[in-house]
């Protein structure tokens, strides 16, 4: 093989062997890899056995007297009469439930987007120092459970209540809205509330480690603030929007008690509301593992979208 | 297409108690991985019992013998629905037994049937009573999973209870149960919205959860057997546990109706809390939540009391059911279990758990006539924060269940598993909101 001229020759490292050297000091070629191992574990003891009893559920059998789910482990045991029934179900009459999912993840993760970017980009940029109180103060929603949060927003949202009072003494509107009146823009309000937090910070994290002399340049080269703000700050960030953007609507996709608690009108129901209706349900216990798995491949796909994104950033790196 | 093959008894209990805990252990998996053995089928063991097909259940042992010693020092462990047994009676249990060291620590409670049987079949709660549905009655049976009762030790059912009782159909001679509490499916609803004349003078009362005046303040109990035989009534079908094909599709026409008419909301507490706090103003409800309504309309006046309502038709042709307690195979202490059914549906405690949970005991020393002006033991101790009230307010006289009712109204009963599925294919499509 011959070397193009004037290109450098690819210069290759030793090939490691049995031992690695790190600044002098010598490591066994397992030394990192191993600490991956109790990470391993826990995945392979909380994720994977009970994604597999998932499967395994919904593949397999009801118990003959109670009509529980059995798990069938092994696969050439298993039927895909229950899965295919609700794949086909899925395509009719429960196509409108995957698409008020649908819409209500996409419209909250945008409103989350929104609120949140502006207020990680003021945290970032003009926080100064009181950055630390600001976080503490954006990281204190966590301190009170998802549940307790919506069950406070009933109160706010009832008839009689602040918002409604507020609204009303503002003259914006003129008589109080019934908001839990199985309204899909409350399940949405109650999905943007419960997972903004979770949006802000790994915004936060991205947009403060934006390189300030990058921003400066832009300034330098003429550009205006907005100018910089979307040729510069805003392709910097986004591997973190669509970082922020996965950790909140995966679990939004499987979210039921936000729906439960804000509205329980069937209007609204979610795919979250299937599996659990399933689930409490005798005898369709597999059905509600069939959903569960539906989910997961749904889910995967904005999952790979962001995978294959971050992997475009590294190589262009 | 390959078919599972249905499971041994052992494999299927094996594999039951791995999917009750939500992470199965390694060794359940292990376990479970036995190649599926030879063809049992449970259910045809389940005889599916109906009012004109009584049912004996058959016995899987011989009860305890009657002088079985009280065990000493028990904890008594209890499994229930939650928010349905007044703990000061359960301390009156402990301080009767106090010279056995008996001890009280808390009730394990369940949300719905399926979670309470898991529990019980998988070991994880020894329970001394349990308070199953007669629909899951001859499934425990079948599963092995009671123990007979001795009926010696629980003279209370022959001294206070009502004959409908003595010899139930779900339970011919009181192999396995004994009545806890009845009650009715109706309608509750806000008298400020709705008058009583107004519901009463209906051609079909029932109809009234379609009425559009009410949109968007329907309430409905996550229960498809309830809510359907509300529908299956609407229609003038008393056959609540219908298989017909006709009757099934006009309930399921019916409940998609009802999204577009009102869009009703679905609530567990629908109709002591929700309706109570104006969230509905009318509602799917048994009577006992009804009942217990008022300790949940704050401030607790009177006039906050007289706020709401319950209608059951005065013909009294409505659903009516009774829930029940057992003592599962595996407890621990199972004569004091007996103590403690005995002492629970005695008269005066059922009556104290009555004023509390508002759920009615079928006791023959209670005159129904006189429950809806007569103060119980919750109802005078609640005084010092809380405006009088009666076992059943006097404006709720259809909430009270009288023993003829069991003659008269309509049992919901188990279903065969096709049928079943077919129940619960229509209440998805409802809760899925189709059409809408």
């Amino acid at each position: 093989m011959s070397v193009p001229s004037g290109a450098e020759p690819v210069r290759r490292g030793p090939r490691r062997s049995h031992r690695a050297t790190d600044e002098g000091i010598h490591y066994s070629r397992w030394f990192w890899p191993s600490f991956t191992i109790p990470a391993s574990i826990w995945l392979a003891i909380l994720f994977i056995l009970p994604l597999y009893t998932v499967i395994s559920i919904a593949f397999g059998t009801v118990d003959p007297i109670f009509r529980g789910p059995l798990p069938v482990y092994e696969p050439w045991w298993w039927s895909g009469e229950q899965f295919g029934r609700v794949l086909g179900d899925s395509v009719s009459f429960y196509r409108i439930v995957y698409i008020h999912t649908f819409e209500y993840v996409v419209i909250a993760s945008a409103l989350c987007l929104v609120l949140a970017y502006a207020v990680a980009y003021y945290v970032a940029r003009y926080g100064g120092k009181r950055k630390t109180i600001l976080l503490a103060l954006l990281i204190a929603p966590f301190f009170i459970s998802y549940l307790m949060r919506m069950l406070a927003w009933i109160n706010l949202l009832d008839t009689e209540g602040y918002i409604n009072k507020i609204l009303t003494f503002l003259h914006l509107v003129p008589h109080p809205i019934d908001w839990l009146s199985g309204r899909p823009s409350t399940v949405i309000m109650g999905l943007v509330y419960g997972y903004i937090p979770y949006m802000i910070l790994p915004l936060y994290a991205f947009l403060d480690r934006i390189d300030i002399n990058l921003l400066e340049a832009g300034r330098d080269l003429g550009a205006g603030p907005a100018r910089t703000f979307f040729r510069v700050t805003l392709p910097l960030s986004r591997p973190g929007i669509l970082a922020a953007l996965v950790i909140v609507s995966l679990p939004m996709f499987g979210d039921y008690y936000t729906n439960n608690l804000l509205s329980g009108s069937p209007k609204t129901t979610m795919l979250g509301n299937l599996i659990d209706d399933a689930l409490g349900s005798t005898g369709q216990g597999n059905k509600a593992a069939a959903f569960v798995l539906i989910l997961m491949v749904l889910v995967l796909i904005p999952m790979l979208y962001y995978m294959r994104s971050t992997a475009r950033s590294l190589l262009t790196r | 297409m390959r078919h599972v093959r249905d499971l041994s008894r052992r494999q299927f209990l094996v594999r039951a108690g791995g999917t009750a805990a939500a992470v199965p252990t390694l060794s359940a998996i292990l376990d479970a991985c036995s190649k599926p053995g030879a063809s049992v089928s449970g259910s045809e063991a389940v005889q599916i019992a109906r009012p004109d097909n009584p049912v004996t259940l058959p016995m899987t042992g011989e009860p305890i013998a009657t002088d079985t010693p009280i065990e000493q020092g028990a904890t008594i462990q209890i499994l229930n629905w939650s928010v349905y047994m007044w703990k000061y009676v359960i301390n009156q249990f402990v301080q009767q037994y106090a010279d056995n060291g008996i001890k009280f620590s808390g009730i394990s409670t369940f949300n719905n049937m399926d979670e309470g049987v898991q529990k019980l079949q998988s070991g994880k709660i020894q329970a001394d009573v349990f308070f199953p549905t007669i629909d899951v009655l001859g499934k425990l049976v079948a599963a092995d999973l009671l123990q007979p009762l001795n009926h010696d030790l629980i003279p209370a059912l022959q001294q206070d209870n009502w004959a409908v009782f003595q010899n139930p159909y779900y339970d011919q001679g009181w192999r396995y149960s004994v009545p806890y509490t009845i009650y009715t499916t109706g309608i509750g609803y806000r008298r400020d919205q709705i008058s009583d004349e107004q519901i009463h003078g209906m051609d079909n009362p029932w109809s009234i959860l379609w009425d559009p005046a009410n949109k968007g303040m329907v309430g409905v109990y996550p229960s498809d057997r309830d809510a359907m035989a509300i529908v299956l009534m609407k229609n003038g079908i008393t056959d609540l546990n219908t298989s017909n094909d006709a009757d099934l599709e006009k309930v399921r026409t019916d409940l998609l109706a009802m999204i577009d008419a009102v869009n009703p909301r679905i609530a567990y507490d629908a109709s002591y809390n929700k309706l109570q706090n104006d969230k509905f103003w009318v509602t799917t409800a048994w009577s006992g939540d009804v009942v217990a309504g008022w300790g949940y309309a704050a401030p607790y006046t009177e006039a906050a009391y007289k706020g709401y309502g319950y209608w059951f038709p005065a013909d009294r042709k409505g659903p009516i059911d009774n829930d029940l307690i057992a003592i599962p195979k595996n407890a621990a202490h199972p004569r004091l279990a007996h103590e403690f059914i005995n002492f629970w549906i005695s008269f005066r405690h059922a009556m104290d758990n009555f004023s509390w949970n508002g759920y009615q005991p079928p006791q023959t020393q209670a005159d129904v006539n006189a429950l809806t002006h007569t103060q119980g033991l919750y109802n005078k101790q609640s005084s010092s924060w809380a405006a009088p009230a009666d076992y059943v307010a006097p404006w709720m006289p259809d909430a009270v269940v009288r023993e003829s009712d069991f003659g008269i109204g309509y049992r919901e009963g188990p279903l065969p598993p096709d049928v079943d599925d077919r129940w619960h294919q229509i209440w998805s499509e409802f809760t899925a909101g189709v059409g809408s």
